[in-house]
């Protein structure tokens, strides 16, 4: 099968609509941020608190903002997060001025009273209280009267089941009543009652909590600006050495950073936030668009050395028109994973994807259309003027010696 | 086979044996140490445990503190005062007021009359670390820079030391605790789901001193000092009780000033039962400390103890009778309490106060969907790539997935035997990486065609085509590795795992595109004198 075969398609005569619509779609995505008034930061960047939960039953949305109103925390966010069915939650709450509170802990302690049952205080919350809190429990009330017998010590012993316990819990994803978790297989009937008794099951599961100061905050965006101006600046080296051309290596980083900008103002118009994750799908979408160009100026650098005495521009356009087919396929292929990752790979990776899918189509655009005819430009611009201007769609191809060879893929 | 195809296939069988010998045997490694019955663990955790998972696959809890190094300098400048004035005080020299303008410097009052040569000698003696000026009748002592540095740098080694410590005895497995920067600490404790008691645990300084009572306790501050006509005598402090739950107000008591016993005297800690059945704190004492106290306890039978834990009263026993080596902990403790006071007591105190920066939990539930979901995306997409370059490029296609199935084995097998952790945006790394060699392979294969189409004999196509991508995989291959370098190195957590996946995993891709798929495809066609045609 092939898709593409020896296209001869003039690239570079639409080089300035082009560099107009590349110019017109980071316009946009600039207007759209500031008209957000900059980038919707993550807590990985704004700091503050994101506390993900999960309920055994369908929340109320508004019952729970109302419960963490008498917080005082400031400005809340709260939303249902994956699947509706999964009754999973996540709030987030800014950066608070006073320091030292504990924020996690606060909004915890306000959803359990605000919904749990008064009877259930005293009792340990097999939902929110991990294996060790329940561990201490055990020992402490010992109800199989292992301390003093020998063997192993009580806590050894009721660690091993604490454990088994909240992997239990880990694996149904929430315990609906402390039978539940009395239904641990391997229990002994006495710590079965002991669950019975003594412990409970509140409304919900800390999937994840995460608290970010400020400085933090300040450090992690500082240090991400870093990453990609340097592994730029390292590319732009790299490059200009391999070619031995400055313009190349200019291409290259100015397709790049075109790159990067359209798919962040297309994020913001998007309304994704913008936290570590999206940083790394940025680097990647870097690498990625940095080795389509690469591709394409390798092949422009081996036609170049060819004696023949042709213009730029022609062995620009057929450098491309020869890539044309790996460039669309490559790409292609890697859409395709990253198009399962976009639907199954869940909440965390579901940004990075969009990211991704974003990337590899403004990526392989940017290929084709900004760093090639960049170099071109450049050369124009620099008196190069030994460039003719260029017949149009002249046949770039010289037709091959032998007879053009049969549909490849009949011959086997 | 030729003589060099041979050495080749070899290079190859011992490179995919050794890399999947190498997971094999951490992951026994690993399975090994949580494996509780007798004899080896199963062959099928050895081979779910050979990649170490990131905090956000299995869960657990992220850390990053700030050592407050200024507590640590404040210590040192109260040290140096006390001994100052003490060393005054048996020299027979009178010294003023003492004022503190910063945390590491203070101002002596010094008068006229002041031998201020004699002064001079013990300042010299016994405060080398200050720069001393005087100015206006008073005597300024600044703390040298150096000392400052190091006393910082003890302060965060320190607490580094103290949080290990205390980790160690909550049974963690596999924590990491590690120095970042100048003053922060990173902590990282695997499968634990209790942030707050955690943190609580951490933070604690567990600074424990116990004083004898003067007078309280009453919660009107007023009149505690009335006596002393409304000013704490400088051989006495205020300290506030601990606020229980339900209580009102806390109330003050005044104490002395100096501890009898402080934390530093205690050997052991253990939890215990107290008189009613609550839970308390036995604690055992060194013979030093137990000869201080059994003295203090002698002579102040009847008198109130206050024990005083990070400033706070936790309660305040009368003593009956002389106490030699040990004593209990009382308060409103519940037994998880009770449990980490002794703890962090035995532990030792930590030199500085400790401020929380950022605070991430991963429950186990989240990481376990996340792996699952993670892996689901991966296969599927790994299929559909298959399926692509199957129906694209035929035969030839086969090809091009033995390379990438070998590149996922030797990934995983790199990843093992670096020891390198595996996280979520390490699966994205991975999945990218299979990207970047789908894309070695097509242009290979790209270039062969375009031989083909140019008239050449499937044989000479086959090595032009190498031959020519050859240096197109190596340049892209270098450029994204140059960027991933740069991540690891500004990167963070994260991000840092991304990049350590996609650089192990593009060295791979290099080695099976090229080598293992040339290698490949002479064995198929090297044999043949003459081949009519590729399938490609």
């Amino acid at each position: 099968m092939e898709l593409f075969r020896q296209t001869n398609i003039d690239f570079l005569r639409w080089k300035w609509w082009a560099i107009g619509a590349s110019w017109a779609l980071i316009l946009v995505g600039l207007l759209a941020i500031f008209v957000q008034k900059g980038l919707r930061f993550g807590i990985d960047f704004a700091g503050g608190t994101q506390i993900a939960l999960k309920f055994g039953s369908r929340p109320e949305i508004d019952h729970l903002r109302k419960i963490l109103d008498a917080g005082n925390f400031g400005d809340t966010g709260i939303q249902r997060y994956e699947a509706p069915e999964k009754n999973e939650v996540l709030i987030r709450v800014q950066q608070q001025k006073k320091e030292g509170r504990d924020i996690t802990a606060d909004v915890l302690n306000l959803l359990r009273q605000g919904l749990g049952s008064q009877a259930d205080a005293a009792k340990i919350d097999l939902n929110t209280q991990g294996r060790d809190s329940l561990a201490a429990r055990l020992t402490a009330a010992d109800p199989d009267q292992v301390a003093g017998k020998g063997g192993q010590t009580p806590a050894d012993y009721y660690g091993r089941i604490a454990e088994q316990v909240i992997a239990r819990r880990s694996q149904m994803g929430l315990f609906n009543s402390p039978s539940d978790a009395a239904g641990t297989p391997g229990l002994s009937s006495n710590v079965k009652t002991w669950l019975q008794a003594n412990a409970s099951t509140g409304p919900f599961v800390l999937l994840s909590a995460e608290n970010v100061g400020p400085q933090v905050g300040a450090d992690l965006r500082q240090k991400a600006l870093w990453a990609v101006a340097t592994s730029m600046a390292g590319m732009l080296v790299y490059i200009a050495w391999r070619f031995r051309s400055f313009p190349f290596g200019f291409g290259a980083v100015v397709a790049t950073l075109h790159d990067t900008l359209i798919t962040v103002g297309l994020l913001a118009i998007f309304q994704r936030e913008f936290n570590l994750v999206v940083i790394a799908a940025l680097l990647t979408l870097v690498g990625y668009s940095v080795n389509d160009t690469v591709v394409v100026f390798d092949r422009i650098r081996e036609n170049l050395r060819t004696p023949k005495k042709e213009a730029l521009e022609v062995v620009i356009n057929r450098s491309i028109n020869q890539t044309l087919s790996r460039t669309v396929l490559t790409s292609g292929a890697t859409m395709l994973v990253v198009v399962a990752l976009f639907f199954l790979g869940g909440e965390v990776l579901n940004t990075f994807a969009l990211t991704l899918i974003i990337g590899i189509i403004i990526g392989t655009y940017s290929s084709i259309y900004v760093a090639a005819p960049i170099v071109v430009i450049w050369k124009q611009w620099t008196g190069r003027r030994k460039l003719a201007p260029v017949p149009a769609a002249k046949p770039v191809t010289p037709a091959p010696a032998n007879p053009p060879a049969k549909k490849k893929s009949g011959r086997r | 086979m030729g003589k060099r195809l041979r050495w080749r296939v070899l290079l190859i069988l011992l490179v995919v044996a050794g890399l999947v010998a190498g997971y094999v045997a951490t992951g026994y490694s690993h399975a090994q140490k949580e494996w509780i019955g007798s004899g080896m663990p199963p062959f099928s955790d050895a081979l779910k445990k050979g990649i170490k998972l990131g905090l956000d696959l299995r869960g657990g809890i992220h850390l990053v503190l700030q050592v407050n190094t200024a507590d640590a300098i404040k210590a040192e400048r109260d040290d140096a005062v006390e001994q100052l004035q003490s060393q005054a005080r048996d020299g027979g020299l009178t010294l003023g007021a003492v004022e503190y303008p910063s945390e590491a410097a203070f101002t002596v009052g010094v008068t006229p009359q002041t031998d201020e040569k004699k002064l001079d000698e013990i300042v010299k003696r016994w405060l080398p670390d200050w720069n001393v000026g005087s100015a206006g009748g008073k005597w300024t002592f600044a703390l040298k820079d150096q000392r400052r540095r190091e006393t910082a740098d003890n302060a965060v080694s320190q607490a580094v030391e103290t949080i290990r410590n205390r980790v160690d005895e909550f049974g963690v497995a596999e924590p990491l605790i590690a120095r970042e920067g100048a003053e922060r600490i990173l902590v990282q404790l695997p499968g634990i789901d209790d942030p707050k008691r955690v943190k609580d645990l951490i933070k604690s300084t567990a600074f424990l001193e116990l004083k004898l009572v003067e007078q309280g306790p009453t919660t009107d501050k007023a009149a505690l000092l009335a006596p002393y006509s409304g000013q704490v005598p400088p051989q006495f402090e205020l300290v506030e009780e601990k606020a229980q739950s339900g209580q009102r107000q806390p109330g003050w008591y005044l104490v002395k000033k100096a501890a009898v016993i402080t934390g530093r005297d205690l050997k052991n800690a253990r939890p215990s039962r107290g008189q009613f059945g609550s839970s308390s704190v036995t604690f055992f004492l060194t013979a030093s400390g137990a000869e201080k106290f059994s003295a203090a306890t002698g002579a102040n039978v009847g008198k109130f103890l206050a024990i005083i834990l990070d400033h706070r009263v936790q309660s305040a026993p009368r003593i009956h009778e002389r106490i030699s080596d040990t004593g209990q902990i009382t308060g409103n403790f519940t037994p998880e309490e009770a449990n980490d006071l002794a703890l962090v007591l035995r532990a030792g105190a930590l030199p500085a106060g400790l401020t929380y920066l950022e605070e991430r939990t991963v429950g186990p539930s989240l990481g376990l969907d996340s792996i699952r979901k993670g892996i689901t995306a991966s296969i599927a997409g790994a299929l559909l790539v298959f399926i692509a370059v199957v129906v694209y490029y035929r035969r030839a296609g086969w090809n091009a997935v033995l390379a990438l199935l070998l590149n996922a084995v030797l990934l995983l097998g790199a990843m093992s035997l670096f020891n390198a952790t595996l996280t979520l945006p390490g699966i994205a790394g991975f999945i990218l990486t299979i990207g970047m060699a789908v894309d070695s392979n097509v242009l290979i294969f790209e270039r062969i065609r375009e031989e083909l189409r140019g008239g050449r004999a499937p044989k000479t196509a086959i090595e032009n085509g190498f031959s020519k991508a050859f240096a197109t995989i190596i340049d892209t291959h270098i450029t994204v590795i140059i960027s991933a370098i740069f991540l690891f190195q500004f990167g963070t957590g994260p991000v840092k795992g991304f990049a350590v996946t996609l650089i192990i995993g593009l060295l791979i891709s290099v080695f099976t595109a090229v080598f293992v798929s040339h290698t490949v495809f002479e064995i198929e066609y090297g044999r043949k004198q003459h081949i009519d045609a590729l399938s490609i």
